[in-house]
């Protein structure tokens, strides 16, 4: 069965006829070609797939796109600046070198994104509690976890 | 003197388009006409296919094809090659049963591909996938090394499920040495399997073109130009020149990207069969059936010391588990990879490794993160360790007692050191741990009601797995160079096309860095290519920690060449002798005199 679906993504509205059961991922993945958003595990273990539902980050692998009708979302190919200049946090993953193969990090960026609005000066232990759903095969985290922590005290320190 | 690139801390090359979701990976390409792929698996280790029945799953809404075994045996596909010949103790090579693309009777691990589905959708090729209707006849499995040999045959050609048993070493000298030991450290080790999960699940896209009857094949691989000689010359039996391997950016491979699998040469297939793109991705718990596992070994190992603490022997028994396959590199890694390490650091005179590779009802084992070697450290090291507590001896001591001082060192496991300072690392080591800090702080936790240890591991990696003269001597069915090509335009920046491939190692940053130092440039006006065989003349791929050893030093030949070349150049226009001219950092110079920047010798 097809339905039609319309919400906002990065401040454009959209909208499209898609089966049911397609996901929030494959609706930003396959109908609006945004690739950034990816898919690590199907199963909402990995965050490679988080992007922000009405401010909030969440994992597009695990609703259907039905239920984000009328909805705004913001993937990670709206969050540097219009004129290409890196986010903060995107600058400090960059610094810090929190990233390799670059697959896990939308996913990092956008759950931190998230965390630092409600901590703008986070100590390591939050932080590291703060990636639970989040996982990278290829840093061990600890680069990434410099990077938030820095890239949260930008964005404090930008307001 | 300018300060070198080479080593310095600059921001990376890469970043920017992963930071901005910019990256294309293999599930990020989307081609006209798409259509998607399922693969139905085995749910038994271990059972003879009575019938397959496709029918319904032909009928079901967007299905275009679906194939068996059968139809890939009547194309004549042929099986995934071995690239790496072991041969036995007794000078006979190792048992390569078939390897096929989809099974053909008979499934051997739970996660083997039956058949496959093509759809209009992912969904609906999974959909059919779940009507195709397998009869199985279950058998009975195996999945432990241990039992393998007592277990019945996965193979025919291999009735004791035994691949090879292999050996390196001076048997008859190592029996005598532990014969006169005063003391002997053994232990046995269980090395468990692990499945590599790159976080990037393996991904595939094929498609044919009928204009110039040519096939591309975009796809998750740490080495596209091994994949196409591989899919071209022993499976599909295509012209290689008619096949372009891409593999963009790739999430992760920690080795399980290196292999040519099963799903590719599927898709390649298909895409060929039904003029149309056909693209897979593996889900998660596909990934963990289908990726070549890692490691499994079964050990037992002997270290024979002097009563003063001389190593005089060691004897290893290793059980290597290869699965039930011989994925592309299998052979190697718990032989030529694995004893070839067992001296360490050490002076031990004699070692005798035999290693039994067996077959098992298990997704097959390839090379994983250090492949071979870390397995051998954790040998070596662990039997290090626990003989110097058994004896009573500092762990440090022990270990200083038996460094390699004198270099070149011939180790009596093949391989020849050329040089080291292992005391100077030892000690490094143990100022960053505060060693001499440690008995303080472990009193500090005991009164805290936590205990606190302390271990020692003394690590050599061989690195690069070249120069392909040794590797072809130990049985390697391939060269182990790379390729590089300094492309130098008019207006004098450089495109480096490199045949190692990067897959979160940042290579488009640290060849930036060499070539930029070398020929005096900004990092920015350095790009590098890699991944695609229709832009790379040829490459070896991205395993072993070869990128910088030897794909680095192809490209460092190729800048030797541009170098020479300027050098004519800048004769000419300095009305010079070649041979007076002298070459800094994108400097011609004739000795003391007229200088010319790089960029006006380029032939623009």
């Amino acid at each position: 069965m097809s339905v039609r679906v319309s919400m906002k993504v990065n401040g454009k509205p959209v909208s499209a006829d898609i089966e049911e059961r397609t996901l929030l991922v494959s609706f930003i993945r396959e109908n609006l070609r945004l690739t950034g958003t990816h898919v690590g595990c199907d199963t909402a273990q990995c965050g490679a797939c988080t992007v922000h539902l009405n401010g909030k980050a969440i994992k597009s692998c695990s609703i259907v796109a039905m239920q984000a009708e009328g909805a705004d979302i913001l993937t990670i190919e709206a969050v540097a600046h219009p004129d290409g200049t890196l986010h903060p946090m995107q600058a400090a993953f960059k610094e810090n070198h929190g990233l390799q193969c670059g697959f896990c990090t939308p996913g990092m960026v956008m759950n931190a994104l998230d965390f630092a609005k409600s901590h703008p000066n986070p100590s390591e232990q939050e932080v590291r509690e703060s990636l639970e759903g989040n996982l990278c095969r290829c840093t061990g985290y600890h680069n990434i976890v410099k990077s938030i922590m820095a890239g949260a005290r930008a964005m404090a320190a930008a307001k | 003197m300018t300060t070198s690139l080479i080593g310095a801390r600059v921001p990376r090359k890469e970043d920017y388009r992963f930071l901005t979701g910019a990256g294309q990976y293999t599930d990020d390409v989307a081609l006209a006409g798409q259509t998607y792929a399922a693969f139905v698996r085995s749910p038994h280790a271990h059972a003879n296919i009575r019938r397959v029945s496709t029918d319904k799953a032909k009928r079901a809404p967007g299905v275009i094809a679906v194939y068996t075994g059968a139809d890939l045996a009547a194309a004549k596909v042929g099986g995934l090659p071995c690239g790496w010949l072991i041969t036995d103790v007794k000078g006979q090579p190792m048992k390569e049963p078939p390897y096929p693309v989809l099974a053909q009777g008979k499934v051997r691990h739970v996660g083997e591909r039956v058949a496959v589905v093509v759809a209009q959708s992912a969904a609906q090729a999974r959909d059919a996938a779940e009507l195709v209707e397998v009869d199985y006849q279950p058998l009975p499995a195996v999945a432990s090394a241990a039992k393998a040999r007592s277990s019945g045959a996965i193979h025919e050609i291999a009735p004791d499920n035994v691949c090879y048993v292999w050996a390196l070493g001076d048997k008859n000298a190592v029996d005598a040495a532990f014969a006169k030991a005063a003391h002997v450290t053994k232990l046995d080790f269980v090395n468990n399997r692990l499945v590599p999960n790159a976080i990037e699940p393996r991904a595939v896209n094929a498609v044919y073109s009928r204009a110039d009857d040519s096939t591309t094949l975009y796809v998750a691989s740490q080495n596209p130009h091994v994949e196409r000689l591989l899919m071209t010359a022993f499976v599909l039996g295509l012209p290689e020149n008619k096949v372009r391997v891409v593999a963009p950016d790739v999430g992760g491979g920690f080795g399980s990207k290196i292999y040519l699998y099963a799903e590719d040469v599927a898709c390649t297939w298909a895409a060929r069969q039904l003029a149309r793109p056909v693209k897979w991705t593996a889900d998660r718990s596909e990934a963990f059936l289908s990726d070549a596992h890692g490691r499994d070994h079964l050990t037992v190992a002997e270290l024979a010391l002097d009563k003063d603490g001389k190593f005089l022997a060691m004897r290893v028994r290793t059980t290597a588990n290869l699965g039930a396959y011989l994925s592309t590199f299998a052979s190697c890694i718990p032989t030529i990879l694995y004893a070839t390490l067992l001296a360490g650091q050490y002076t031990t005179p004699v070692i005798y490794c035999e290693v039994t590779a067996v077959f098992t009802n298990t997704t097959p084992v390839d090379a994983y993160r250090g492949a071979g070697r870390p397995e051998a450290t954790y040998v070596v090291e662990r039997l290090v360790e626990t003989a110097a507590r058994e004896m009573k001896v500092e762990p440090a001591e022990l270990r200083r007692k038996n460094f390699i001082r004198q270099f070149p060192y011939q180790t009596p496991v093949a391989l020849c050191y050329d040089t080291g300072n292992y005391e100077a690392t030892l000690e490094a080591a143990m100022k960053i741990a505060d060693v001499a800090g440690f008995k303080d702080r472990r009193e500090q936790s005991l009164r805290r009601g936590k205990l606190r240890g302390l271990g020692y591991a003394c690590y050599i990696e061989a690195c690069g797995i070249a120069p392909s003269n040794v590797a072809g001597s130990l049985g390697a069915r391939a060269g182990l160079y790379e390729a590089g090509e300094v492309r130098v335009h008019p207006t004098g920046t450089v495109t480096v096309f490199t045949g190692s491939h990067a897959h979160g190692q940042g290579h488009e940053t640290t060849f930036a860095q060499v070539v930029a130092d070398r020929l005096g440039l900004g990092m920015e006006q350095v790009d590098i290519v890699h991944g695609d065989t229709s832009k790379i003349l040829f490459g070896m791929g991205t395993y072993g920690s070869r990128s910088i050893a030897v794909g680095g030093t192809a490209i460092v030949k190729a800048l030797d060449k541009v170098v020479a070349k300027g050098k004519k150049i800048a004769a000419h226009l300095l009305e010079a002798s070649e041979g007076d001219i002298e070459y800094d950092k994108g400097i011609f110079k004739v000795a003391g005199r007229t200088t010319i920047h790089w960029t006006s010798s380029s032939p623009g």
